[in-house]
């Protein structure tokens, strides 16, 4: 049996484990890594399974092209030429901007780069995005304003050393199990744990104090406690004296968000309010840890500088067992916008807009770079839809299911003259597009992802990619040749080399280094052995800023036609639009089909029995999906989780966008359910 | 007889085994992991360690293991044949009995053919004496393996326990019986876990733990599954289909009792419907179920569980834990 040490296809955690495959090149399951720091020998349901979907029958295996309405197979050399045709013409006709390319969180910080640097130095246009507009955009934008890094502060390492966690909007032992049990492993070891979550997740078991604020009311929450902290006198005076700017602002902006009016937003009782400014602002060490719950909302932006005035203004920051902990979804959403797979920034998060920085990549790749930073991915769906988008290229991205309000995504995609999907399986969006190539999945090529906890690692190929199918560096690199740039790059190891000479944070980043544990960035050059904690002495940006909030609702609240708030996500054992998960046999065995999460209460009133079909309806469209009564959530709240295409969660959800990040409101929004 | 071998023979007796047998021995992987991996001439053997993470019993019932392999005409393809037998060097007690106790299971009659076409002319060696951690003291096996490695300061005392074994250590030097002895007084003394497990075997058969137990150690499950992932007495399967083009394959891939759908009947009832239930299943089954119907526990104490466990609900965590709450010690 033999062995591939690499990095977990999943989530952000970056746990790594052993592919096992035998002499004929297939896959016989996979084993932990006992000693990687992360893993510890550990993984969750999903890592334990992320060797059932590679050799699944579905897999795409030869490039296909829309003829007579069908997509038919065809030869790499005709599948690039058209596709380099058709983006070229495109660019030369309509203009670079009615170009878009989505990027993923699912490929590598090689292929991420290259396909950056063919959107802007191959076709002109700074129109690249990816997932992360929909999961973390709101931390980016939030965080780099009040740091000057968007990045998760801490490690890993610090649950074991901190005295209380603050999980707001996380559900952590679903969505990052192995992080999740270091939160229960704290709890065990004694530390408090303060869970803000309106449905009933795992970790409010084990919690002091459970908050279950109504969706959407997160800022009144924060300010509430902010201001009650400020009250007693619980605040960080001397942090706060040295370590920020702009506290007077914040102390005025919270004045009118007094334990009473707080409780009438957020649904909890002053004292709950009270209780949790008083548990959070004694700890010695606190960890705030967050996610979706925080971010995707038409005011994430603002949730996000929430968190980050309350880590400000009791001074937990820069040291162990501190920070503000956003947690990436997927397992290279970091790297993705670490590359530049983003609108205004290349890698590094230097600026497209910064002409001292365009030179330097204008230089270094040899050709004039467009100024204007580009589309948002949520607003090119818009403008596509609008018609004024022409052609997309699509790397593993699965809009038609994972972006919100769906009808809106296919009217998109409909409208598109050209559109373009690499990925390894056949999606629900790549059956739209006019080109298909298939692409190598993760245990079937090299290159290098970044954790949450900005921990670069290697991904290791195992074994062979099934019939044709390609690594998409090796594919992006055809197209980069054929715009007559750097394309005959051996590996991803020169790939990074080339990322390394223009990246400050990823100086030090190179393959020889990466063999042990990885390395966190920022890591400047060759002996910086990485940066476990951020904002140690002084912030990123100088002073941490306090950026003052005010609450204001969600976009779409229940009212007396669509009765039910509408909450989304995942589930333990699928992830995202199901195209690996659902495909992975015993993931696939225990959540077969869509369902909603309805409280008893609720179902009474409704009449609504377990099991039972219903039709979910919003402003924007129904769905089918089984009743599951549960205490879970809240009465007055749904819940439903979108990976299942046949009932997708996105026909309902609002693209109600934040507007400063462009991330949709995916947490809330109205409903009414009937029997079917 | 009993005989001794030095690091040289030790060597060359792996050498003499590689032509005939697919021999898998201890090596470190590149983090550190402790695995059971294919020996080549440059392999760098580990005599001492951790128990091999992986559960040897895989090389037999392996996570994922084609059954059957169907032509378009509806007939059956031979799977690949078995070209050597496999040879597993490096297993403790706990692991040669794990690997007992799976033999039982899929060979008792009539036998699963892909097992015993795996198993039926494998080689098992043990290694015990002081090749733990540190070179720590690990007790000798029950003889239930072809050559018992027994680990001393500078030299390997060597057991034929099989026809097979015995011809194996022909050539060997012969080694001392007193020193032998001495081991296994010290072995009857080193068997704290069994006896944990007992205790913990005693309460459960008893029916002194109550379901608020199972509920609480439930609420700390975070449904990895890989408790029974690692675990090498567990021999639950279900059966994956896949048709491609040309072929339609069955395997077999590791289950997991603690799933949800692991008992879910096609009408959406499940008599394991709540996770306390599942998980008392996991531990009952290995503790009471398996005694009644083997005579003896389930688990071998090999540890792995609980390395593996996330939250620290291994199987002797939790029997820990049952002692502690409804033992002898509480009263």
């Amino acid at each position: 049996m033999n062995t591939t040490l690499t990095t977990c296809p999943y989530c952000g955690t970056g746990c790594n484990f052993y592919l096992l495959h035998d002499d004929i090149g297939q896959l016989t399951g996979l084993e932990p890594a006992a000693n990687h720091p992360v893993t510890r020998g550990q993984l969750c349901v999903k890592g334990w399974n992320a060797h059932a979907f590679v050799g699944h029958p579905d897999r795409l295996q030869t490039p296909l092209i829309r003829k007579n309405g069908q997509l038919q197979p065809t030869d790499w050399q005709t599948a690039l030429d058209l596709l380099h045709d058709k983006l070229r013409t495109i660019a030369t006709r309509q203009g670079p901007d009615s170009l878009m390319f989505l990027s993923s969180a699912k490929v590598s910080n090689e292929e991420n780069y290259l396909l950056m640097k063919l959107a802007r130095a191959g076709y002109g246009t700074n129109n690249i995005d990816h997932c992360a507009r929909l999961c973390h955009s709101s931390t980016v934008t939030g965080l780099v304003e009040t740091l000057g890094s968007g990045a998760m502060t801490n490690s890993l390492s610090c649950f074991a050393e901190t005295d209380l966690i603050f999980v707001i909007g996380s559900n952590t032992t679903e969505q990052h199990p192995l992080i999740g049990s270091r939160i229960l492993q704290a709890v065990q070891q004694g530390a408090q744990l303060i869970v803000a979550d309106s449905r009933r997740i795992r970790l409010s078991q084990h919690a002091d104090l459970h908050l279950r604020h109504q969706n959407g009311s997160d800022i009144a929450l924060l300010n509430g406690m902010m201001r009650h902290i400020s009250q007693e006198g619980l605040e960080d005076r001397t942090f706060i004296t040295q370590r920020t700017e702009n506290f007077s602002a914040l102390q005025q902006a919270l004045e009118p968000f007094t334990p009473e009016y707080v409780a009438t937003i957020t649904g909890l009782s002053s004292q709950q309010i009270m209780d949790a400014a008083r548990l959070f602002a004694e700890a010695d060490r606190a960890m705030i840890v967050y996610a979706m719950g925080i971010t995707q909302h038409s005011h994430g932006v603002d949730n996000v500088r929430a968190v980050s005035n309350l880590a400000l203004l009791t001074g937990n920051l820069g040291r162990p067992g501190t920070g503000i902990n956003p947690l990436r979804g997927q397992n290279n959403v970091q790297g993705a916008c670490d590359m530049g797979a983003l609108p205004d920034v290349y890698t590094g998060y230097q600026r497209v807009a910064d002409p001292q920085i365009r030179e330097k990549f204008s230089a270094a790749w040899g050709v004039p770079l467009p100024e204007t930073p580009g589309q948002m991915s949520t607003h090119a769906i818009e403008a596509a839809a609008a018609g004024k988008l022409c052609g997309m290229l699509v790397l593993g991205e699965n809009p038609v299911v994972s972006d919100a309000n769906q009808t809106l995504v296919y009217q998109a995609f409909e409208k598109l003259d050209f559109l373009a999907v690499i990925d390894i399986f056949m999606t629900e969006t790549a059956q739209l597009a006019d080109l298909v190539l298939p692409a190598a999945c993760y245990a079937e090529r090299d290159g290098t992802f970044t954790s949450t906890e900005r921990r670069v690692q290697r991904g290791r190929k195992a074994v062979e990619p099934p019939g044709q199918a390609r690594a998409d560096w090796q594919i992006i690199a055809e197209l980069l040749r054929r715009c007559g740039l750097k394309g005959d790059y051996t590996d991803p190891a020169e790939i990074m080399n080339e990322i390394a000479s223009l990246t400050p944070s990823y100086g030090g980043i190179e393959y020889s280094r990466l063999e042990g544990e990885g390395l966190q960035w920022p890591c400047s050059d060759n002996t910086d052995p990485g940066t476990p904690i951020l904002h140690t002495r002084t912030c990123t940006r100088g002073k941490g800023h306090f950026s003052p909030v005010t609450y204001r609702p969600p976009q779409e609240m229940p009212d007396l036609e669509f009765p039910l708030l509408l909450n989304t996500g995942r589930t333990a054992f699928h992830w995202h639009t199901g195209s690996m998960t659902r495909r992975s046999h015993l993931l696939d065995r225990e959540e077969r089909q869509a369902f909603v999460e309805i409280n008893p209460t609720d179902a009474e009133k409704y009449q609504l029995a377990e099991r039972q079909q219903l039709k979910v309806t919003s402003r924007r469209g129904s769905v089918s999906v089984r009743a599951r009564l549960t205490e879970r959530v809240p009465p007055g709240q749904v819940f439903i989780p979108f990976h299942f295409a046949e009932s997708a969660a996105n026909v309902l959800t609002n693209n109600a966008l934040d507007p400063e990040s462009g991330i949709p409101e995916f947490k809330v929004c109205a409903v009414r359910i009937e029997a079917c | 007889m009993l005989k001794q071998l030095d690091r040289a023979d030790i060597d060359h007796l792996l050498d003499s085994l590689h032509t005939a047998y697919r021999l898998q021995i201890p090596q470190q992987l590149p983090d550190g992991t402790r695995h059971l991996s294919p020996y080549t001439p440059t392999s760098v053997l580990s005599l001492s360690g951790e128990i091999v993470h992986r559960k040897p019993t895989s090389f037999f019932f392996p996570q994922v293991q084609k059954l059957v392999s169907i032509d378009p005409t509806g007939h059956a393809r031979d799977l690949q044949k078995v070209e050597k037998p496999l040879a597993l060097f490096g297993l403790n007690r706990a692991d040669l009995m794990g690997i007992q106790f799976l033999d039982r299971f899929f060979l008792a009659a009539p036998a699963d053919d892909i097992y015993l076409s795996l198993r039926q002319d494998a080689l098992l060696i043990g290694l015990t004496g002081f090749s733990g951690p540190d070179k720590s003291f690990l007790p000798l096996s029950t003889g239930n393996c072809d050559i018992e490695l027994v680990a001393l300061a500078g030299h390997w005392l060597a057991l034929g326990h099989s026809t097979i074994g015995k011809k194996l250590l022909d050539p060997y030097a012969r080694g001392l019986n007193s020193e032998l002895e001495e081991l296994r007084q010290r072995d009857e003394n080193s068997s704290g876990d069994l006896e944990l497990l007992q205790q913990a075997s005693h309460l459960l058969m008893n029916d002194l733990v109550p379901d608020s137990f199972w509920a609480e150690i439930a609420g700390r499950c975070i449904l990895c599954s890989g408790c029974n992932m690692v675990c090498p007495t567990c021999s639950c399967f279900c059966v994956q289909d896949r048709c491609f083009e040309e072929t339609t394959e069955r395997s077999r891939v590791w289950d997991s009792c603690q799933f949800d759908a692991f008992m879910r009947e096609a009408s959406g009832h499940n008599p394991l419907g709540t996770e306390a239930l599942r998980t008392r299943r996991r531990i009952h089954h290995k503790l009471a179920a398996d005694i009644e119907r083997w005579g003896e526990p389930g688990c071998v104490a090999c540890g792995r569980c609980d390395r593996s466990c996330p939250t620290g609900i291994g199987m002797m965590a939790v029997a820990g834990e049952i002692v502690k709450r409804y033992g002898a010690g509480r009263r």
